[in-house]
């Protein structure tokens, strides 16, 4: 097999869960490490890997790819993965593509939305935009409320009832652990009415640590330095 | 999730269009190979156009469309902020055709001489610009002779079936272009009818 290699900023949540697919799956890699922050991926050599200059992408031999679920799919279907992270029946994938369809312009838009509007802009000196920041919100709400009524149907399970993750629930949940950067009591106002969520999430924790834990030690870090400098 | 297209298919049910498009072309024999290549990389790269299509052109037409033409025909007050910020939204996006998704001398996407869902799906989005101003129409897409090209190699693949399916929008097209042409000889209806910019 060819050398794989991931173009990764821990701090992305697609890059996440890429990197966690992998390492989950004994797939062999190299990671590079990228920073936005310092604008790694606005380099010409990066450009060459993906036009579009984002995080993630990789390198698979000559063959380059971006976006994470192409990428998940992608991935899935070289190396030998066991089938629940993508399964091989036409209808069951045919759902997984449409929640990770769905996921662009719900859950995405409105956790990542949020916050861009309320951490990101300020900090790069932008105006208060509190209409901006009320209308991720309500879309991120009700993105918890339609996974929860649509596709965790039961406690003890993944989305679509299934009882083993797949490569949705790692894109999906690696997202709502972006909400870990706001504060306690704004996460806690989002996500506590949504216990199906939480179970879930913890659910894929458990699945897929302790690389979960591993990928996520930036983020956790970066949490824990903001909330040290606020105190 | 009270949105269309959606497809039964016996008891199956299924939203998203690239899902559907997918699950269709996998599911029905018959379908040409262009259409969702059996090859990995090839059917990866497609992946990575659709999934590019929601926040980018997709945006981008939406938005533009929804703030310069929708919204004032159903008598909703005109965004021009919303309206200017989808404009970029929307440019940028094909932009990144012209240049990315269709470099190269191949006739679609991804450099392919044959189309795949992909084209079909970007195609469409673009086609929704038929309902704009002409003047704003020719601005938006003037800058990119490769795409205009693609569009015309499309709608060539897919011949009489394209222009059938497109039979509502051309003629809501017709219909918008008489109410701006009413407007223009009536101020005030002018003034909210508009399209911006």
């Amino acid at each position: 097999m060819a050398s794989l290699t991931i173009f990764a900023d821990r701090k992305s949540q697609p890059s996440r869960a890429i990197l966690i697919f992998c390492k989950v799956n004994g797939i062999e890699f190299e990671e590079v490490k990228m920073d936005l922050f310092k604008g790694d991926h606005l380099t010409a050599e990066y450009e060459a890997i993906n036009p579009m200059k984002k995080v993630p992408a990789i390198a698979h031999g000559d063959f380059t790819l971006f976006e994470s679920h192409a990428i998940l799919i992608y991935l899935a279907c070289c190396y030998n993965v066991s089938e629940h992270w993508y399964p091989t029946d036409l209808r069951t994938r045919a759902k997984l593509h449409a929640i990770m369809d769905w996921h662009h312009t719900n859950l995405r838009q409105g956790a990542a939305g949020y916050i861009n509007t309320t951490v990101v802009a300020p900090k790069l000196g932008k105006p208060p935009n509190p209409e901006g920041a009320a209308e991720c919100e309500r879309k991120l709400i009700a993105s918890f409320s339609t996974i929860e009524t649509m596709w965790l149907k039961n406690d003890a399970s993944f989305l679509l009832a299934r009882d083993q993750p797949s490569i949705a629930d790692l894109s999906l949940v690696c997202e709502i652990m972006q909400l870990e950067i706001l504060s306690m009591e704004e996460r806690n106002r989002m996500i506590r009415p949504y216990k199906k969520i939480q179970k879930w999430v913890e659910r894929v924790k458990n699945a897929t640590n302790p690389y979960f834990d591993e990928i996520h030690q930036l983020l956790y870090e970066i949490v824990a330095s903001s909330k040290q400098q606020e105190a | 999730m009270q949105q269309v297209p959606a497809i039964v298919d016996g008891r199956f049910k299924l939203f998203e269009s690239h899902a559907i498009l997918i699950y269709l072309a996998c599911s029905f024999p018959g379908v040409a190979d262009h259409w969702y290549p059996a090859d990995v990389s090839k059917r990866a790269k497609i992946h990575s156009v659709l999934d590019w299509h929601h926040s980018n052109l997709r945006r981008g037409a939406m938005l533009y469309v929804i703030n310069t033409t929708l919204a004032p025909a159903l008598g909703f007050p005109l965004n021009l902020q919303a309206a200017a910020k989808a404009e970029k939204t929307l440019d940028a996006s094909l932009s990144k055709i012209e240049s990315i998704w269709l470099k190269g001398s191949g006739k679609f996407l991804l450099g392919s001489n044959q189309p795949s869902i992909a084209d079909l799906s970007l195609v469409c989005e673009i086609m929704q610009l038929e309902v704009l101003d002409e003047n704003d129409r020719a601005r938006i897409l003037g800058p990119y002779s490769k795409v205009q090209e693609w569009i015309e190699n499309t709608k060539n693949a897919t011949k009489l079936h394209f222009d059938d399916v497109h039979g509502v929008l051309y003629r809501a097209k017709v219909k918008l272009r008489t109410q701006r042409e009413n407007a223009q000889s009536q101020p005030s209806l002018k003034a909210a009818l508009q399209s911006k910019m």
